[in-house]
């Protein structure tokens, strides 16, 4: 397994976290839970758009090892 | 009239009038009731049994009885709840027998608790030794109740200094096989939500006996088949250990990676994977 590909499976991780946190958000009934999940999901947003710019860099670094 | 038949119509009476009379009282266990409302209760019920069998009594008798009874209870429920006076007058005031963690062996004497009698109530709010008692006061109905020492009592999750997640009632969504729209409705969750989420876990509506959903929206459910297996919610557990993985894999990078820059990232986004992990396992402990 190359770095990038490693980086891409905790991209996807990292994808499917925010999107149970997502739904996780819409279907509690508390105030504050509701409040902490939605906060979470934005926070693992902004995790996800540094993880997909250093993948981008690495891929343009290693293009041999790109996955088609 | 035949007497068997009088015999049926005073019962019947006597049936209304205890059902309109049990409206008058408070609601309450029988058990907690203190002795004054239940030596009255006991009166009543005779007094009704009596009039309902015993011909030779005329049948206005008892009523006037009943009818005595009623607004004396009535005016009294009243009374005592106007005036705080009246009210320990008639139903007792707490009298303390452990104080400061001593047995006040003065009142027990005056409410004729015996040393095994007061030992024994202990034991049946679990404490076995008196030192663990701070403070206990017998009820004007009769019942012990103690505060034990702080440092008896359970611990709860204030004193760990913890935070929890508040607790929510969960709602019945499916009863005996039928699927109960309205509490489904007002969890804002829809019948095809449901019926898409048993089939995840391989089961059918007409199967399922019991189904509740929790604050989070995870559906557990129990199936008239009691040998088939149950899966159980894993969205929760399946995310928390998610997070850690994303984390410890984030911090691996970093270790990994010679890019001065990219280690910077790799460990800010770890920190902030722990920080959402912080955020969110109080709602997702169990």
């Amino acid at each position: 397994m190359t770095v990038g590909s490693l980086v891409h499976g905790t991209l996807v991780s990292l994808q499917s976290i925010e999107a149970t946190l997502h739904s996780l958000a819409a279907k509690t009934n508390d105030r504050e839970a509701k409040e902490a999940f939605y906060q979470s999901a934005i926070n693992t947003q902004e995790v996800i758009r540094q993880i997909q710019t250093r993948k981008g860099e690495i891929e343009r670094e290693e293009p041999q090892y790109q996955q088609q | 009239m035949t007497e068997w038949l009088e015999v049926a119509l005073r019962s019947l009476g006597g049936f209304v009038v205890l059902f309109l009379l049990s409206k008058v009282f408070v609601r309450k266990p029988l058990g907690e009731s203190s002795l004054f409302e239940f030596s009255i209760l006991g009166a009543m019920a005779i007094v009704v049994a009596f009039g309902a069998i015993q011909l030779t009594i005329p049948i206005v008798l008892p009523i006037t009885a009943i009818v005595v009874f009623g607004i004396l209870i009535f005016g009294t429920s009243l009374l005592s709840q106007k005036n705080k006076t009246f009210r320990s007058f008639f139903y007792g005031d707490g009298v303390p027998i452990i104080k400061d963690g001593k047995i006040l062996e003065d009142n027990m004497k005056k409410q004729r608790i015996t040393t095994d009698d007061l030992l024994s109530r202990l034991r049946s709010k679990d404490v076995f030794q008196y030192a663990d008692v701070e403070f206990a006061v017998l009820e004007g109905s009769g019942e012990l109740n103690i505060l034990t020492k702080q440092e008896q009592q359970p611990i709860t999750p204030q004193i760990m200094k913890q935070k929890v997640p508040p607790i929510k009632e969960p709602e019945t969504v499916i009863m005996d096989g039928r699927i109960l729209h309205e509490p489904l409705a007002t969890r804002g969750l829809s019948h095809d939500w449901l019926i898409s989420e048993l089939k995840k876990r391989d089961a059918a509506v007409d199967n399922v006996f019991v189904a509740q959903v929790d604050e989070y929206g995870q559906l557990s459910f129990d199936l008239y088949d009691d040998v088939m297996q149950v899966a159980a919610p894993t969205e929760l557990p399946l995310l928390e250990a998610s997070l850690k993985k994303v984390q410890a894999d984030l911090e691996l990078f970093a270790l990994d990676t010679e890019n001065e820059e990219a280690k910077q990232k790799y460990q800010w986004c770890a920190e902030q994977m722990n920080q959402i992990y912080q955020t969110v396992t109080p709602y997702t402990k169990e």
